[in-house]
């Protein structure tokens, strides 16, 4: 099976990416004003940011697809949103939850794809949210119960979009035929062949 | 997405992209490891200076490009501000606990958004994506299928924001409403996502099948060259002479009673 990265697989990967800043675009002035309250409401769609990493991974299934879909994505938040979210730091978060997700991906080979791997990525893109935002806000030095509300808010957030979402989207693309175009050919795929063949 | 930007060239244009890009992560990580509110206030004058003045864009474009700062400076600031760690109470009701530590942590992290904000956008507004991929290549040694890549999707986006236009229009047509709460939510991702995705994704791969076979994901010649200059010195001195009369000034007038918002 060809693993390198080809370049049909890499702007696949950044057109699905740019997609889902498209989205977000809709969706920023609403975070933006639930971010406001300063309660978190907002971290529950936090997973938004991470969906294009597994959305990715589930469609092309090769290693690194996630990590470019994270830094596309956060590219493409800078060109839409005009910096807004302050443009290039958006590329070390991007970095960072790319890397969560890869990491997690990594650990079953690159062969897994299950649900489960999709809100295991999911927790891994926030770990390293996390991890930035030790540094870049400051959250450790939130009360207790505020931190907690945070974590808690952003990893429901983040399993439901980015796992469970994620993963029948992707379900649901595979209906649509496109995914057969891009896919590497699995086993299954020569054996099906064979079959008809005989 | 179909308005001109007319401005002129400053001298910031014409600096070498990566390097600028690379001065600008350096920034970004250095002011990660700030935390004297008084030294990222005066920073962010010396830099806004730079903003204001030298993008080469109308004053009309920045300011509308600086509104959102407003917000950032408030989504960034509150929860801290409400809800942050600290001793030395103010006011207390409910939930609400401002203390002096958690306050000033605010006001330096609504500080440290303007001046992310201030400084992706005094990179965006002078660089060019196309110089910087090439100067990427030629600098980085990035393989071009990346950078290839990166370009050809720019190009895309408008075609996706359109058919994202297109679509919003058709379902607002249909009449279609969505359910309340959580199931609303995937709804309105799957109307959105699955459409556009495979669109964009048959588009993509037949727009990459033509750039392989024209050989784009291997080594080429290169249409735009990019050369260091003594510019890009001059920027380097004027970044450290912020930095330094920034911090000098903030030992002198010091606008926050507070030197470091870290607790711990």
């Amino acid at each position: 099976m060809k693993k390198k990265l080809t370049l049909t697989d890499i702007l696949v990967t950044i057109v699905i990416a740019l997609i889902f800043s498209v989205i977000y675009k809709v969706w920023g002035p609403l975070y933006n004003i639930l971010s406001v309250f300063g309660l978190h409401v907002d971290q529950l769609i936090y997973g938004m940011w991470f969906m294009a990493a597994t959305i990715a991974f589930l469609i092309i299934r090769k290693p690194g697809v996630a990590l470019i879909a994270e830094l596309a994505a956060a590219q493409g938040g800078e060109f839409l949103f005009g910096g807004q979210w302050g443009g290039i730091s958006l590329l070390l978060y991007g970095f960072v939850q790319g890397i969560g997700c890869e990491v997690v991906f990594a650990l079953f080979k690159y062969k897994s794809y299950h649900l489960f791997i999709a809100c295991l990525a999911a927790i891994g893109a926030t770990i390293g949210s996390l991890f930035l935002d030790v540094f870049y806000g400051y959250i450790d030095q939130l009360a207790l119960w505020n931190l907690t509300l945070l974590i808690v808010a952003r990893l429901i957030g983040a399993i439901v979009i980015t796992g469970v979402f994620a993963f029948y989207i992707v379900k649901a693309l595979e209906k649509t035929g496109v995914t057969k175009i891009i896919r590497p050919l699995s086993a299954d795929d020569y054996q099906s062949l064979e079959e008809e063949i005989r | 997405m179909h308005f001109e930007l007319t401005y002129r060239q400053t001298w910031l244009h014409a600096l070498h992209p990566v390097f600028k890009f690379v001065m600008v992560i350096v920034l970004f990580v250095a002011i990660l490891f700030i935390h004297n509110p008084n030294f990222l206030f005066y920073m962010l004058i010396g830099f806004g200076f730079l903003y204001i003045g030298w993008t080469g864009h109308s004053f009309k474009l920045i300011s509308i490009l600086s509104s959102p700062f407003l917000i950032i400076f408030v989504s960034s600031a509150t929860s801290m501000m409400f809800f942050g760690d600290g001793t030395n109470t103010w006011y207390k009701i409910g939930l609400i606990h401002i203390t002096e530590e958690s306050f000033y942590r605010g006001v330096h992290l609504g500080l440290r958004g303007i001046l992310f904000g201030l400084l992706g956008l005094l990179f965006a507004l002078t660089t060019r994506p196309v110089l910087l991929f090439y100067s990427a290549m030629q600098t980085l040694k990035l393989k071009p299928k990346y950078a290839y890549a990166f370009m050809a999707a720019i190009n895309l986006l408008p075609i996706m924001v359109s058919e994202f236009q297109t679509l919003r229009n058709a379902l607002k047509v249909r009449g279609v409403t969505y359910n309340s709460g959580i199931k609303g939510v995937y709804q309105r991702i799957q109307y959105f996502s699955i459409p556009l995705l495979a669109q964009s994704i048959r588009r993509a791969h037949r727009t990459a099948i033509a750039m392989e076979a024209k050989q784009f994901s291997n080594d080429r010649t290169y249409y735009y060259q990019v050369s260091y200059s003594l510019k890009d010195l001059y920027f380097t001195f004027l970044i450290l002479a912020i930095m330094a009369t920034s911090f000098w000034v903030s030992t002198i007038y010091s606008v926050f009673p507070i030197d470091n918002v870290r607790m711990r």
